[in-house]
């Protein structure tokens, strides 16, 4: 009987329902759209951060501190630890792997140019560098990737080549020895002879203190400082989320012996793309490392981040609020409408949770076709917007299916909540008098 | 005969008005009471209390040995439910439900549908061929005969009928009339309201109201037969 009063009820009046129903689609499209670009977002974002360059630094744990002049480190080569070169695949075997999206290690070392008789930093690096993984596959990186806005002009030099780009800086300073094409000798020291000859292959802008520093292979940088496969820095490129509560317990709880994670908080935290997890990550497959955030990115990451997800749930809460509000309008309405049959149905023995149950599912079915449509239109949306302000569309989430329905059905009784309160307090004498 | 309906000094006041004031009476299982009184004098008031649609001020309205002042809202509407059946001058058919699903919504917020049960009930009232037939598609006296036939369905122990007759044409009426009679002969308990002396003197009793006030309670001597 309940199945029959419903459709019975459901084929009446015919223009409320498409009217409610569209309030749904509205509803639920612009929250379909609006939650699949807040999935989508974090990681978009990120990605495009990620031109920001790395936002994670790897030290050696026992280093020395570096005395620097003017941008040069001048520490002696034999000062200071050093990390492996041929543990850096082990970066690509991380739980969140797949989030480290570049790495680049850099070894200074102190030298002297013939040409200049100055002293000034070599800075061993790779440039685009194939770094093989332990799952015997290779992995492309270097400072194309996590330094993507230096610019060079001329070239950059070729992965264990005898050539060197030279730092801004130091090519205004000595332009006629620095010019691109030109041969320059380093030595480790003022009278050491010739020293290594290095084709000037480009002029390198980095706004920082490699402006006044050489760059050139690391294998070149390592057989000049007579360490042959180290290097003291690795920058980091990699994907992750906004800081919480957790990631900063999780990160003190690294160093603070008096914080300590539940097994849950743990877990949540480890699978948690937090710039904390990851550098926890990276130090057990580098052990003997100090990995620090570089704060000044993430954090910008992290405050924007959060404003958009903010953004995007406020525009998702209010699209929801309209629906309901537009569903307790056309709710009421139909109350007030069937105020005689609601009192017919009491004066013969319903109870008001069933004629309450009658009401509310009419609307939660309504929501459901709602919800639905408003699902697809709402993919749709989101395909749009992610094209507009992303360049590339944003891809249907079908997870988000029965989150959307789920969601339509609450919105929907949240919009009757009132009306039905209104007509369980109806005294069928009173209805049934006709007042 | 063992009475089914006390009524004892029952007040209902509506602001200041005095709907009912301290009326009181007794109805025996089995008799059919006729209402009567001018417009605004309590009638359909006391109908409304003995029927759980409405809750006295003061004073008691014991109905099959339940108090109905007593009751709670979730108490009255399984005593609505369980324990009357209304028959309403407007009919108050539900407008999109065929007759027998009129009929068959009594029994669903009774306990079970029984849809042949509730054909056999509107064959009872001679609506066997009007079964599938929405109210719009039936004549005033045809709705009132699928009232009567829903009043009847889950076989309650009180009928109460405001002015069953009241909207119906002379031959309408009479069919009704005829069925409450069958009614009545069968043993129901029916309390009817109506304004029609005629009507009235079909009943056992008479009771009539003024002001909220019982003024006269009359044993129909004669029953006149019905044409």
């Amino acid at each position: 009987m309940f199945a029959r009063l419903l459709g019975e009820s459901f084929a009446r009046n015919p223009r409320r329902k498409v009217l409610t129903a569209a309030a749904l689609v509205i509803g639920m499209a612009v929250a379909t759209a609006t939650l699949t670009i807040a999935l989508e977002v974090g990681d978009r974002l990120a990605r495009e951060f990620r031109s920001l360059g790395a936002n994670l630094l790897v030290t050696p744990e026992s280093d020395t501190l570096p005395v620097e002049i003017g941008g040069v480190d001048y520490r002696p080569v034999d000062e200071g630890a050093y990390l492996n070169e041929a543990d850096l695949g082990k970066l690509k075997t991380i739980f969140w792997r797949h989030n480290i999206l570049g790495f680049t290690p850099f070894l200074d070392v102190p030298a002297y140019v013939s040409e200049t008789g100055g002293a000034t930093t070599l800075i061993g690096t790779w440039y685009k560098h194939e770094v093989p993984v332990p799952d015997g596959t290779k992995f492309e990186t270097g400072a194309s990737a996590t330094h993507p806005w230096w610019k060079v002009q001329g070239r950059w030099f070729q992965d264990g080549a005898d050539e060197c780009v030279v730092g801004a800086g130091l090519a205004e300073k000595y332009p006629a020895a620095f010019a691109i094409g030109k041969t320059i000798h380093l030595t480790q020291n003022q009278v050491s002879g010739d020293g290594r000859p290095l084709v000037v292959t480009g002029i390198i802008s980095t706004g920082d203190a490699e402006d006044n520093a050489v760059l050139l292979p690391l294998p070149v940088a390592q057989e000049i400082s007579g360490h042959p496969g180290k290097f003291r820095q690795l920058f980091v490129s990699a994907l992750t989320k906004p800081a919480d509560a957790l990631a900063e317990r999780g990160e003190r709880a690294q160093t603070d012996k008096n914080i300590q994670l539940t097994p849950t908080e743990y877990d949540r935290w480890f699978c948690s793309p937090y710039i904390s997890s990851i550098g926890f990550q990276i130090r057990t497959v580098l052990p003997g490392t100090d990995v620090h955030a570089i704060r000044r990115v993430a954090e910008t990451e992290g405050r924007i981040l959060t404003r958009v997800g903010t953004l995007l749930w406020i525009v998702t809460l209010a699209a929801l609020g309209a629906a309901a509000l537009a569903i307790a309008a056309t709710s009421a309405t139909t109350v007030l409408e069937r105020r005689a049959e609601i009192g017919v149905m009491k004066a013969l023995g319903a109870s008001n949770a069933l004629v309450g149950g009658i009401f509310l599912a009419e609307q939660v079915l309504l929501a459901i076709a709602g919800g639905a449509i408003g699902f697809f239109v709402g993919a749709g949306l989101a395909r749009f917007l992610g094209e507009s302000v992303f360049g590339t569309p944003a891809a249907p989430r079908p997870i988000l299916f029965p989150v959307v329905l789920a969601l339509a059905a609450v919105i929907a009784m949240i919009g009757s909540l009132v009306p039905l309160r209104r007509a369980a307090h109806f005294r069928p004498a009173v209805i049934l008098r006709g007042e | 005969m063992a009475t089914l309906v006390q009524v004892e000094n029952l007040r209902k006041e509506f602001g200041n008005v005095r709907a009912l004031d301290g009326v009181s009476f007794r109805v025996d299982a089995g008799e059919w009471i006729a209402i009567m009184g001018p417009s605004g004098s309590g009638k359909t008031t006391l109908i409304n209390i003995l029927g759980g649609l409405d809750t006295p001020t003061a004073g008691q309205a014991v109905v099959d040995g339940t108090d109905v002042a007593r009751l709670d809202e979730a108490g009255l509407t399984r005593f609505r439910a369980e324990k009357i059946g209304f028959i309403f001058q407007q009919f108050h058919l539900v407008p999109y439900l065929t007759a027998v699903e009129n009929v068959m919504l009594a029994q669903y917020f009774h306990s079970t549908t029984d849809e042949k049960e509730a054909q056999q009930s509107l064959e009872r009232v001679g609506l066997g061929d009007r079964i599938e037939h929405l109210p719009s598609q039936l004549s005033g006296g045809e709705q009132q005969r699928v009232a009567v036939a829903r009043a009847l369905i889950n076989h309650p122990k009180l009928i109460l009928a405001d002015e069953p007759t009241g909207n119906l044409d002379e031959a309408n009426e009479e069919i009704v009339l005829s069925l409450l009679r069958e009614l009545h002969n069968e043993g129901h308990t029916i309390l009817m309201v109506t304004h029609a002396p005629s009507i009235g003197r079909l009943a056992d009793r008479r009771i009539e109201f003024a002001h909220g006030h019982l003024v006269q309670a009359a044993v129909a001597s004669l029953k006149p037969e019905l044409a």
